[in-house]
């Protein structure tokens, strides 16, 4: 872990990034011509934390796999923190989303594919919170987790793809053929937002692991002092 | 909605994400510094303790 880049390098980076982001998506990008106007530019946050939603559950279940394979309790420690920051940034996603959704479909919230199969994925990774909290020994708890996690993962790319195979939804489609065709200063500036939520979202599981390994030496040093 | 109070409707929006993610970063940091300060009390204490052993064996 150590030979990664630090927590606060990736944190500065991500800072930058979103900043100059956010510059060129308020005053650089052109103001929708659709009924939403202004509104519309809730997109350049919006799908870049939903972005790093999907890319932390997607290391959660990179993580368990290589558990399962290892047995090494750090892939347990990373995955359960990406499960962690993926759920921080899912609520984003729906509190940003029902914005989006009131002041483009005129509704907080409607069951279409999108939505419906996002909404299941934060109650599957909800539910390996709770998992987690019933099982007392450790190996067996990160097994357990792991497992889980492969299988809750097979969520997410149904909600990725729901808005190409289940094209009656109201949901864009944001990046794809068909739809979502953004232009030069559009995908600049979405690019450079994505960039830096996705460095944010690495800066924030980083120093999660970081508080876990630290936590598992201090709970190592007190068994050896007897208590 | 006129589009100047679109524009602060979305900009404050916006700024309480970010306020949530770095205040979210803020205290995990906090957080680290202190477990470190555990570890090394316990690590000096886990000294202390073998130093003492060590010194009772020689006596």
């Amino acid at each position: 872990m150590k030979k990664l880049v630090s927590a606060p390098a990736l944190f500065v980076g991500a800072g930058v990034l979103l900043v100059i982001g956010a510059l060129l998506a308020f005053w650089y990008a052109p103001i929708d011509a659709s009924s939403m106007g202004f509104s519309q530019k809730i997109f350049y946050y919006h799908a870049p934390i939903a972005a790093a939603a999907i890319a932390a559950f997607g290391v959660a279940f990179v993580a368990a796999i290589v558990y399962l394979r290892t047995q090494d309790l750090l892939w347990d420690r990373l995955g359960y923190v990406s499960v962690r920051i993926g759920l921080l940034f899912s609520i984003l996603v729906m509190i940003t989303g029902m914005i989006w959704g009131k002041a483009a479909w005129g509704v907080w919230w409607a069951w279409e594919p999108r939505l419906t199969t996002f909404l299941l994925a934060c109650f599957l990774y909800a539910a390996y919170w709770v998992l987690r909290s019933v099982v007392d020994e450790e190996q067996r708890r990160a097994t357990y987790a792991a497992v889980f996690a492969v299988v809750a993962f097979v969520d997410v790319p149904i909600t990725f793809f729901a808005t190409r195979f289940l094209p009656e939804g109201l949901h864009p489609v944001v990046v794809g053929p068909g739809g979502g065709g953004m232009e030069g200063s559009v995908a600049l500036s979405f690019a450079v937002c994505l960039v830096g939520m996705l460095l944010l979202m690495a800066a924030l599981i980083r120093r999660d692991v970081e508080i876990e390994l630290i936590k598992d030496r201090v709970t190592d040093l007190k068994t050896s002092l007897g208590g | 909605m006129t589009v100047e109070e679109g524009a602060r409707y979305v900009a404050a929006v916006y700024a309480v994400i970010m306020a949530v993610l770095v205040a979210y970063y803020i205290i995990s940091s906090r957080r680290v510094s202190a477990l470190q300060r555990d570890v090394q009390l316990l690590e000096e204490e886990t000294r202390r303790r073998q130093a003492q052993a060590t010194e009772a064996g020689a006596e």
